[in-house]
């Protein structure tokens, strides 16, 4: 399944592509909110987005929201991010994402995150 | 069993779940290894290595994972048993009733407490708040430790991340201020009561609950004691009360007056009447 991973730190990137590689999945990425459009526009093959919060031009947030109007993306969109206060986690939630992950986290909680959002499709 | 065969079950289970197993732990390896060869047909513990060491198929992996995490650390992994109780054993009880007593739950290895908790979740989310307001569950485990873990409810970042989705976790629990622990809400806590109980030892009491939940918890015994418990559990039960296993594990080798019944895509036993 091809993911899209959208965080401007390029070690965590490495660090989930590599654990998304070892689950079978094909990531990709993009640095920022306004980069990940340009990036499904190539890329309508993506079946599932890992979204940061806080990110320069486009935030996760502010991504969600254009989303919300826009539908330009119709697959789950799961935050990855360190926030992790209620309050923000039911914000997301609003605001259109299928799940939220919290910095840190392990393989097995991206692999088990990634299965229920897809057998809720 | 040699040291290098326990590193490399325990280093593979750190990095893919952060749980982890000090060399003065290996010997809690022991049964979860003997599952494992048994479930991949290999007669030694160097077999099931090399068989690991060449290639983990998707499987391999997740057998491994479950076994050395323990399925019931888990929030709602296997989902399948809670939907069952939420969708179709608590409305057929409910329905069955001439009194408005309430539903006795028997979680008889609670561990440290995911399963009592996801009960209750499941049954006001996949059922109603009428349902939910109906259940009492008492939770026994063997361990001390995990029990008052269990009691506790308070989880890291870590624990309420494995299986549990995030609209569940805000609803049902509160954050700790400036910790990084979160607590469960206390209208949940407040349907269980612990006690401490040695499923081989202790005295189990005869025709009293509708429905016990005993999950992951005979993969690890021998047939003998499967059956002791199994007969004892039975009699707890009420006549038409529910007994519910783990994913995969069954009466199979074990002879009793139940029958397996089906609800949500899930296969559950209940107690002839």
């Amino acid at each position: 399944m091809k993911i899209l991973i959208v965080d401007d730190s390029k070690p965590i990137f490495m660090m989930v592509s590599q654990m998304l590689k070892e689950l079978g999945h094909d990531p990709i990425w993009a640095e920022e909110g306004q980069k990940a459009i340009q990036v499904l526009s190539e890329h309508p093959d993506v079946s599932l987005i890992l979204l940061d919060w806080n990110m320069p031009v486009m935030n996760g947030l502010e991504f969600l929201q254009l989303n919300k109007e826009d539908k330009f993306f119709d697959h789950p969109i799961v935050m990855m991010t360190t926030e992790n206060s209620p309050e923000k986690i039911q914000a997301a939630l609003e605001c259109g994402a299928a799940d939220y992950i919290m910095k840190p986290f392990t393989s097995d909680i991206l692999q088990s995150k990634i299965e229920m959002v897809i057998d809720m499709m | 069993m040699k040291d290098e065969i326990y590193k490399f079950f325990a280093d593979y289970v750190f990095k893919h779940s952060g749980i982890s197993y000090k060399p003065g732990d290996y010997y809690r390896l022991d049964s979860r290894i003997m599952t494992l060869m048994r479930a991949f047909s290999v007669d030694t513990p160097e077999a099931l290595y090399q068989l690991y060491v060449q290639n983990i198929s998707k499987e391999m992996h997740t057998l491994l994972i479950d076994l050395f995490t323990n399925n019931e650390t888990y929030f709602m992994r296997d989902v399948k048993p809670f939907k069952a109780l939420a969708k179709g054993i608590l409305p057929a009880l409910v329905e069955k009733m001439t009194l408005p007593t309430p539903i006795q739950i028997w979680s008889c290895a609670c561990s440290t407490g995911q399963e009592i908790y996801s009960i209750m979740m499941a049954t006001e989310t996949f059922g109603s708040s009428e349902l939910l307001s109906k259940i009492r569950i008492e939770a026994t485990d063997l361990s001390t430790e995990a029990l008052a873990k269990a009691q506790k409810a308070e989880y890291n970042g870590l624990e309420v991340q494995r299986g549990l989705p995030a609209n569940l976790l805000i609803k049902y629990f509160e954050k700790k201020e400036d910790q990084e622990l979160w607590s469960v809400k206390p209208e949940l806590k407040s349907r269980v009561t612990f006690a401490q109980f040695n499923l081989l030892k202790d005295k189990y009491p005869i025709n009293k609950y509708h429905i016990v939940f005993c999950r992951n918890v005979l993969i690890y015994q021998e047939i003998e004691n499967k059956r002791y418990i199994l007969e004892k559990i039975h009699d707890a039960l009420k006549p038409g009360g529910y007994l519910i296993f783990g994913a995969g594990e069954s009466l199979i080798g074990v002879t009793l007056p139940f029958t397996q019944v089906e609800f949500e895509g899930a296969y559950v036993y209940q107690k002839k009447s």
